[in-house]
């Protein structure tokens, strides 16, 4: 197996954004982190008893914020906009093992432009399937957004300055010398 | 684009015979998919998920565990195709 280097999010200029899905400033998030896979992104994660549901299983739930958190970014990286999450559908097909160690792989299906069709499998790592995901996003201007969200003057500068560089044209850049896995940990 | 329920047969024979590991030929489309050799109801739900992808539809639970058979979840997906066509 190849070992990118993760994907350089554009929240990543936000000293202190706490996204429990990606933010590696957040102890009680899950800190995923995104390589390139074809024309979608890929995750690979390993979660522990704090996510868990039956003794030994993750809760479903979970694998929902990691369908979302990996199909909205793929979102903000390919088009340069915010998305938020209109409707997301599961449909599970084995229990995720507390301690296992799984992906995510998502892609885009289709859009419009204003709403974005998705779809993200989770696997075993290199194995079976076990879950997948479909949902719509739809995507506004950081400027529309910013009444939602809680950022002040400076850091919409930067991350206006980020999410300009990200889009169809753009290169993504990515962190060096950090593994691909997530940092979750098994406690 | 329409697709006749012969077509979803086939395609989903084909899934199926993959997800089992046997020839197309030896999955028959009237067979209780619960009782085939090799099948067991998490493969079977795989099945279920690669349609959808393919397909690119969402079926109810109640319809996916009501069809026992490759034809019956043909119809099935032939449904909800024509549905989200209306829509």
């Amino acid at each position: 197996m190849t070992v990118e280097d993760p994907i350089e999010l554009p929240w990543h200029v936000l000293a202190d954004y706490r996204c429990f899905g990606c933010s590696p400033h957040n102890p009680h998030g899950i800190q995923l982190r995104f390589t390139h896979r074809g024309d979608g992104l890929r995750t690979v994660f390993r979660l522990g008893r704090a996510y868990e549901s039956y003794p030994g299983v993750v809760h479903g739930g979970l694998l929902g914020v990691i369908a979302d958190e990996i199909m909205g970014n793929l979102i903000v990286l390919r088009t340069g906009q915010i998305p938020f999450t209109t409707g997301m559908r599961m449909r599970y097909v084995l229990p995720v093992t507390v301690g296992g160690r799984y992906e995510c792989v998502a892609r885009v299906r289709d859009g419009d432009g204003q709403l974005i069709h998705t779809e993200a499998e989770i696997r075993e790592e290199d194995g079976p399937l076990v879950a997948t995901a479909t949902a719509s996003y739809r995507t506004v201007s950081l400027d529309a957004a910013r009444a939602r969200i809680s950022l002040d003057a400076p850091e919409i500068a930067r991350l206006r300055q980020a999410l300009s560089a990200t889009g169809p044209a753009a290169e993504t850049p990515t962190r060096s010398a950090l593994p691909e896995e997530s940092h979750v940990r098994v406690d | 684009m329409s697709v006749s329920t012969d077509e979803l047969i086939d395609e989903i024979t084909g899934i199926v015979a993959q997800e089992l590991g046997l020839s197309p030929e030896a999955v028959s489309p009237d067979a209780d998919l619960r009782t085939v050799e090799g099948a067991d109801s998490v493969k079977v739900l795989r099945v279920i998920a690669r349609v959808e992808r393919a397909r690119d539809v969402e079926l109810e639970d109640e319809d996916v565990f009501g069809a026992s058979t490759i034809r019956e979840v043909a119809e099935v997906v032939q449904r909800a195709l024509t549905e989200t066509a209306a829509a």
